[in-house]
């Protein structure tokens, strides 16, 4: 249990590298809504052990969103039935508001549920109205004392005219959001939801995340959302744990996450210049999607500062005359698969404990520099 | 009764108590353990008359087994099986009581493993063994129902009467059962472990038989069978309308030691293989 879990990104320092697993904690295990130490996981054994998570530590504040990503097998499943106490870890500290999970499960169980199966986490053969009921009652609750909050629950999921319909009579995405419900039903302060929007309808997942916000916002709820729809970590989440084979390769904000990819390249649009310029332009640098039409030069590149600026001084010496700029910037799903197909590495690898370290990307980013970020 | 778990938390659990920037508050329990018995209870019982084809058939199909044995006993045997058509009722209650415990708990657990609701039962301030012996009182609640209109078909079938003294019939055939919850608990984990059990479970149901039937007064340590001394005390209590206050102690004592027992040894079994599924990572999976 040598190292403590990394920061959360509310107290991130822009200096900070984006991994987990390095630099000091911005909360000690009594002030984080949820507090993993080393944990570490292996099934099996011999040749046929498969280690699922290996010295995973996190911090979750009070009140915060966290989306939880990787691809699948990276971890995520068996880290978040750890921290719920459904699988015993081999390693590790757990604490949900600092109640040690495994020492003290009943004690943690008053602040946290989980949404784990999706919208088979509760009975269909019963209506909306009586799974909450029944959720809360066995979480402590007398349904008919909490009945107040159970309407305006509801209310808030566009649920009340469905109350007393069985579950299984609603479509997937009502499912869907009864089940989410049924965990919010026992006035929990820490919830782990496993793809909250799956089977959702535009509109329907929209409104799903402006209410999970809310849920933030308003009432303190903490937020684990594992999803593979990148537009509801990206919208909800305050910030991002992505998980591949068994440790966390990055710990960050949203924000900062995509800022720190946005120089990964430009799109130049320009006038002037003929081929010779063109030809001289590929040879020096890393041009993609070039698109030569008439007066009118178009390309991507991949660059950092320095080089960027050796770009334009290029295209000066050529007499191409730059009419446009416009960053590349990827969305989360393409930084995701950046940094969990191992073959792009944006910092480098400790070779000691695989956390992954990288420059602060407000501080080489052009486009950062000029506020252009989205 | 509040708080279900509020005993076994220390001071300074809460957020607010660690002092760290939430604006959330504690979760107020408004509700207890009585409140999770109803809770339980109700939902066994909504999810059973939701399901009115299983419902009829289960009990329609005990009737059913029953007249079958009665009018072929009848039919082969003539009197000397009408003899004995008393015993052969309380047996045949008894076993409707026991599979409909047995069966039910471990149903009741392979289900919610299998559909993804056991895991929100273990996440519980309660604790897993509380809300399973809710669980448990709720289906033996349910099994006394069922049971008992087969018990009046059968008698009104075959025309017999005999002695239903409710403060000795209930109390006897409860611990009697509490037995086969016990073994049903102990199925309930193996499948949560092991997952596909059927054919070991239903070729339990069939040795109830045997243990019913087991001759306690012929061979005395029989009587430390699951089921047996309960199903031979029921026997003496509705054939032959023994009060429950005129059994001897140490027959009481026998059946409130065999049935704690082996309620307490499938629990502690059912504890063991649950804490081996965590361990695995098959609590809820299937």
């Amino acid at each position: 249990m040598g190292r403590e879990p990394s920061t959360n990104g509310q107290a991130r320092d822009d200096e900070r590298p984006v991994s987990a697993n390095d630099g000091p904690p911005a909360l000690d295990p009594d002030e984080a809504a949820i507090y993993v130490d080393g944990l570490a996981k292996t099934f099996g054994s011999g040749e046929d052990a498969v280690t699922a998570v290996e010295d995973v530590s996190l911090a979750v504040a009070p009140g915060e969103v966290v989306g939880l990503l990787g691809p699948n097998g990276a971890g995520k499943t068996t880290t978040i039935k750890s921290v719920l106490g459904l699988i015993l870890p081999d390693a590790g500290t757990v604490r949900v508001h600092g109640i040690d999970v495994h020492a003290n499960p009943r004690a943690a169980y008053e602040y946290v549920d989980a949404m784990l199966e999706g919208a088979r986490n509760d009975y269909w053969r019963l209506t909306v109205r009586e799974n909450l009921r029944y959720f809360a009652a066995i979480r402590g609750q007398d349904p008919d004392a909490v009945a107040d909050r159970h309407e305006e629950l509801l209310d808030h999921l566009d649920l009340a005219a469905k109350a007393d319909t069985a579950v299984r009579d609603l479509s997937r995405g009502m499912k869907q959001k009864v089940s989410l419900a049924s965990v919010l039903a026992g006035d929990i302060s820490v919830a782990f939801l496993d793809e909250p929007t799956l089977g959702l309808d535009i509109e329907s997942s929209l409104k799903l995340r402006t209410e999970l916000r809310r849920l933030a916002e308003e009432r303190g709820l903490t937020l684990v959302i594992s999803s593979h729809d990148m537009d509801v970590i990206e919208d909800v989440c305050d910030r991002v744990i992505i998980m591949n084979e068994g440790r966390v390769v990055v710990d960050d904000t949203v924000e900062d996450l995509l800022a720190g990819f946005e120089t990964r390249g430009y799109r130049i649009t320009a006038r002037g210049g003929s081929e010779t310029a063109l030809a001289d332009l590929e040879d020096r640098f890393d041009l993609t999607d070039v698109q030569h039409t008439g007066d009118r030069l178009r390309f991507e590149v991949a660059a950092d500062t320095a080089t960027f600026y050796r770009l334009t001084d290029a295209m000066e010496a050529h007499d191409l005359d730059v009419a446009s700029v416009e960053t590349v910037q990827p969305d989360l799903a393409e930084v995701f698969v950046e940094m969990t197909n191992g073959t792009a590495d944006p910092g480098g690898t400790s070779e000691e404990d695989g956390s992954t370290t990288r420059e602060a990307p407000a501080n080489r980013s052009p486009a950062s520099e000029r506020g252009d970020r989205r | 009764m509040t708080a279900a778990a509020g005993d076994d938390r220390r001071e300074g659990d809460g957020p607010g108590d660690a002092g760290g920037p939430s604006q959330f508050t504690d979760p107020e329990r408004t509700g207890g353990y009585a409140h999770l018995l109803k809770a339980v209870v109700y939902r066994d019982l909504l999810i059973w008359v939701r399901y009115p084809l299983n419902a009829a058939l289960g009990i329609f199909m005990g009737v059913f087994f029953f007249a079958l044995m009665f009018y072929g006993g009848t039919m082969v045997a003539g009197q000397a099986f009408s003899d004995s058509i008393e015993g052969l009722i309380i047996g045949y209650f008894l076993w409707t009581l026991a599979i409909g415990a047995y069966s039910g708990i471990m149903n009741d657990i392979q289900s919610e493993a299998s559909w993804g609701t056991l895991e929100r039962h273990f996440m519980t301030p309660f604790g897993f063994g509380p809300v399973v012996v809710a669980k448990s009182i709720a289906i033996v609640f349910r099994t006394f129902m069922t049971s008992a209109v087969v018990l009046v078909v059968m008698l009104l079938i075959t025309g017999t009467t005999l002695d239903l003294n409710l403060v000795t019939v209930l109390p006897v055939a409860t611990l009697t059962i509490a037995g086969a919850l016990g073994l049903g608990l102990v199925m309930g984990g193996l499948s949560v472990l092991y997952k596909r059990i059927s054919n070991v479970a239903n070729l339990l149901q069939f040795a109830f038989i045997g243990l019913i039937s087991a001759p306690v007064f012929d061979i005395p340590w029989a009587r430390f069978l699951p089921l047996a001394q309960g199903s031979a005390m029921l026997q003496r209590a509705m054939r032959d309308g023994v009060r429950l206050w005129e059994f001897d102690p140490l027959t009481i004592t026998v059946l409130v030691g065999t049935s704690v027992g082996y309620l307490a040894l499938g629990y502690a079994i059912f504890g063991l293989t649950t804490r081996r599924a965590r361990r695995l990572g098959v609590l809820g999976d299937y």
